[in-house]
């Protein structure tokens, strides 16, 4: 099988063979909800990290009995998945304070279902960059690690959590040469594609991973470009953007998605964890200043700064922002960010919707004009 | 110029007449009309300072509530605290004008609170400020727009960060946040703080925090000795000018005419007319106060006590140094009613909604669910539940814009409350 298609079939489920596998081992398997996360303590402590998704999600009925409609439909999607048993492959799940809804999936499943995950963790991540929040998440990863040490009935000392910082640096190196392979005028990749790529390696070992990564970019490599699209588009926006067949819908009208600033894509990996010293005091410094999630506040120039970088080492046409409905963090970027992308002169549609993928009619109606507009 | 600040305008002129109004109205000092003429009169001298100090060229900060306006009032530099003038916007009826304007840049589901500033500014009826400064607690919709509003508009920005739970290392975070604040805000304005100013600050405040402690202890008396519409206002106050000898002297005479009261077992409503004890746990609306006189009027049911005006963080002991004082006011942010039930884990909010029902001895509670609160609207279902079941007191989960009646108008409200109250008063048989 194909890298790519390998990837594709992990991205669509919940749990795949590796996960199946490493549970054989008599290993943990513990979730996590976001990127502020540093998967490499848990790596390091032999347990497998997993991005808590719901992928094929219907509907939202037993989580609509806490969570209300002005609720992330993400963040209903995945509680509906706790409250039905589909996260019991996962030995525990790890929050963070990064948006008002995820934190309160926190609350509800320690008043619901505790006795589910026996590792229900939380980590306070600093909404602001600066010594002293570096110096606080430090203290919180510490205390982070220990916990998780303990649960696991492995200590990773020093050895072991460089060995994860170098097995996900590789990881980060690796996924940006995929990206790197859509820079140019014929991408080897569709975003549908490259999506999949990155949803794939969420929840599977990354030392596996980053060998399907080096499959991927012998076999792409080998294959002709893409080139009948009429134009290259960047999705940014929210958390929980992460539906493969959103951005197919999207490229079936004509248009192609060469890049992203989604926290299920490039924002993922862009910068590795840069050692200096102390490796805890590394990974708080490097995440921290990592291309920065709308929940810390003094980001807000980067932010953009970022966008505005991407859109112009990959060449884009127009942006989409895609925002999940009730996210207020990335509701109110769009104020800023549109300036500045006119100011830049590059073209924007922005899109609200759903987790649950429906009214792709509505979705075609905006994309195509948007299209016709760029004269694509 | 006049322009630039059509919204204080008018803010200053509706208050300066109703306060007029409230005062003729007033029979004696012990009368609610007396205190509503005080506070109404307190607050449209406030609006009038920011006025003049835009005129003046004194330097002028947005606030968001929980972040103390002492600080402000040492350095020389009028706080305007954006929450009060969110709520004073649509207690004036421009929260539909504010948000409308608003929507056409950000989407219309962030809260009203902070759309309506947006709005204003936009319009060009707020000037802008010197700086902006807002905790990192409650909510999301704070945090999506008060730093972006702050590039948009080109002013400077300071949040203070806040752990996500309470622990020892709180204060001494928020203490350092504060060191940086005022660095910048001597940087930004150039005020250097004064110390002298700042303990006397802190000397009003400490009257303010004490004075409010000891009401918040009488109002637990039934019958209550306190109107519904006395319960609402006099977070305006304390929020607002905190600091300040007016705020001090308001606070200390009305724990004087309310200790006598209680004594004398006199309640706002007589003991056989105060039917219903209300709390609101969470969200009371601020576009229309007359559905609290109405609650009273109609059902007998008295607002006794609300989230908001839950204050109760104690005066600052030790005001002889900077570090004492910082202390102080970080463990009065964290405390701050609302970023101290949103901010953090759902016990917080869960805790204090009983404790408030219990010691204000409620009969029922009201969830006044501002449809901008996505956080407390996730928590909603369990907070009724765990209610029910330690207290046994019927809870109203009411959807709601706290600033905006196009949600739900007031006749709606009180279409709900009315059945509510009706139904709880049937089932006492009262």
């Amino acid at each position: 099988m194909h890298a790519l298609d390998a990837l594709k079939t992990i991205s669509g489920n919940l749990v795949n063979p590796y996960i199946e596998e490493w549970k054989g081992e008599g290993k943990k398997v513990v979730g996590f909800f976001c990127s502020y996360v540093p998967e490499e303590i848990l790596y390091a402590a032999d347990i497998l990290p997993v991005r808590v998704r719901a992928p094929g999600c219907k509907d939202t009925a037993s989580a609509d009995v806490y969570f209300s409609h002005h609720n992330c439909s993400f963040m209903r999607s995945c509680l509906e998945y706790a409250l039905e048993g589909k996260y019991e492959f996962l030995d525990g799940i790890v929050f963070t304070n990064s948006c008002d809804h995820v934190r309160r999936v926190y609350d509800t499943l320690r008043e619901t279902c505790e006795d589910k995950f026996p590792f229900l963790e939380f980590i306070s991540v600093p909404h602001k960059t600066s010594e002293q929040s570096i110096s606080f998440y430090k203290d919180e990863l510490i205390e982070f690690q220990k916990r998780a040490e303990i649960f696991s009935g492995k200590k990773a000392g020093d050895e072991g959590l460089q060995k994860a910082i170098d097995v996900y640096n590789d990881t980060r190196s690796l996924l940006k040469k995929v990206y790197e392979l859509r820079t140019g005028s014929t991408p080897c990749l569709t975003g549908e594609d490259s999506l999949n790529v990155i949803l794939g390696g969420l929840s599977m070992p990354k030392e596996k991973y980053n060998e399907l990564l080096e499959r991927l970019l012998l076999e792409t490599g080998k294959t002709e470009g893409l080139s009948d699209y009429s134009a290259r588009l960047m999705v940014s926006g929210s958390g929980g953007c992460e539906d493969p067949e959103y951005f197919k819908t999207i490229e079936d009208l004509g248009g192609l998605i060469v890049t992203d600033t989604l926290c299920f894509g490039s924002r993922y990996f862009w910068k590795p964890v840069e050692i200096n010293g102390d490796l805890m005091n590394s990974l708080a410094v490097s995440y921290m200043n990592r291309p920065s999630c709308a929940s810390m506040g003094d980001r807000v120039v980067e932010r953009n700064d970022y966008i505005m970088k991407m859109a112009e080492a990959f060449h884009v046409d127009g942006v989409i922002y895609e925002r999940m409905r009730y996210c207020d963090l990335w509701g109110g970027q769009i104020l800023q960010l549109r300036k500045k992308l006119q100011e830049a002169e590059i073209p924007l549609l922005e899109l609200e919707r759903e987790y649950i993928f429906g009214a792709a009619g509505q979705l075609k109606t905006r994309v195509q004009a948007f299209l016709e507009r760029l004269g694509r | 110029m006049e322009e630039k600040h059509k919204l204080l305008k008018k803010i200053t002129d509706e208050m300066n007449g109703a306060s007029a109004l409230l005062a003729g109205m007033a029979a004696s000092e012990s009368d609610d009309m007396w205190s509503l003429a005080t506070m109404t009169g307190i607050l449209a001298d406030y609006w009038q300072k920011i006025y003049d100090a835009y005129q003046n060229e004194q330097p002028v900060a947005f606030t968001n509530f929980g972040i103390p306006t002492e600080l402000f009032y040492a350095m020389d530099i009028m706080p305007i605290v954006v929450d009060v003038l969110a709520a004073n916007a649509a207690q004036y009826g421009l929260a539909h004008t504010y948000n409308d304007i608003a929507s056409e840049k950000v989407p219309e589901y962030l809260c009203s609170n902070n759309t309506i500033l947006l709005g204003a500014l936009l319009a060009g009826d707020v000037a802008l400020p010197d700086i902006m400064v807002h905790p990192a607690n409650p909510c999301d919709s704070n945090m999506g727009t008060y730093p972006v509003f702050s590039e948009y508009f080109k002013y400077p920005y300071f949040m203070i960060d806040m752990p996500y739970t309470t622990t020892e290392k709180s204060i001494p975070y928020v203490v350092n946040e504060f060191k940086r604040l005022i660095v910048l805000l001597e940087e930004k304005t150039g005020r250097k703080l004064d110390y002298d100013r700042l303990r006397e600050a802190m000397a009003y405040s400490n009257i303010v925090h004490d004075n409010v402690l000891k009401l918040g202890k009488l109002r637990e008396a039934v019958p209550s000795p306190y109107s519904s519409m006395e319960v609402m206002a006099e977070i305006g106050i304390v929020m607002c000018t905190s600091g300040t000898k007016g705020a001090a002297d308001y606070f200390q005479k009305r724990h004087d005419i309310i200790k006598e009261n209680v004594e004398n077992k006199k309640g706002h409503l007589a003991s056989d007319e105060e039917k219903l004890r209300v709390v609101w746990i969470y969200g009371a609306p601020t576009f229309d106060m007359g559905i609290y006189e109405w609650s009273e009027k109609e059902h007998g049911a008295l607002l006794v006590s609300q989230m908001n005006n839950n204050y109760v963080m104690k005066p600052v002991k030790d005001i002889s140094d900077i570090d004492h004082i910082l202390a102080g006011l970080a463990e009065k942010l964290t405390l701050m009613p609302m970023t101290r039930e949103c901010g953090g884990p759902w016990e917080n909010y869960l805790d204090n909604s009983i404790d408030l029902l219990r010691r204000y001895k409620a009969d029922v509670g009201i969830f006044g669910g501002n449809v901008g609160c996505k956080s407390n609207w996730a928590i909603a279902k369990l907070v009724k539940d765990k209610i029910q079941e330690e207290l046994g007191i019927p809870i109203l989960n009411v959807e709601l814009d706290l600033f905006d009646d196009r949600i739900a108008s007031s006749d709606t409200i009180k279409g709900q409350l009315g059945d509510f109250f009706s139904m709880v008063k049937n089932n006492k048989g009262v």
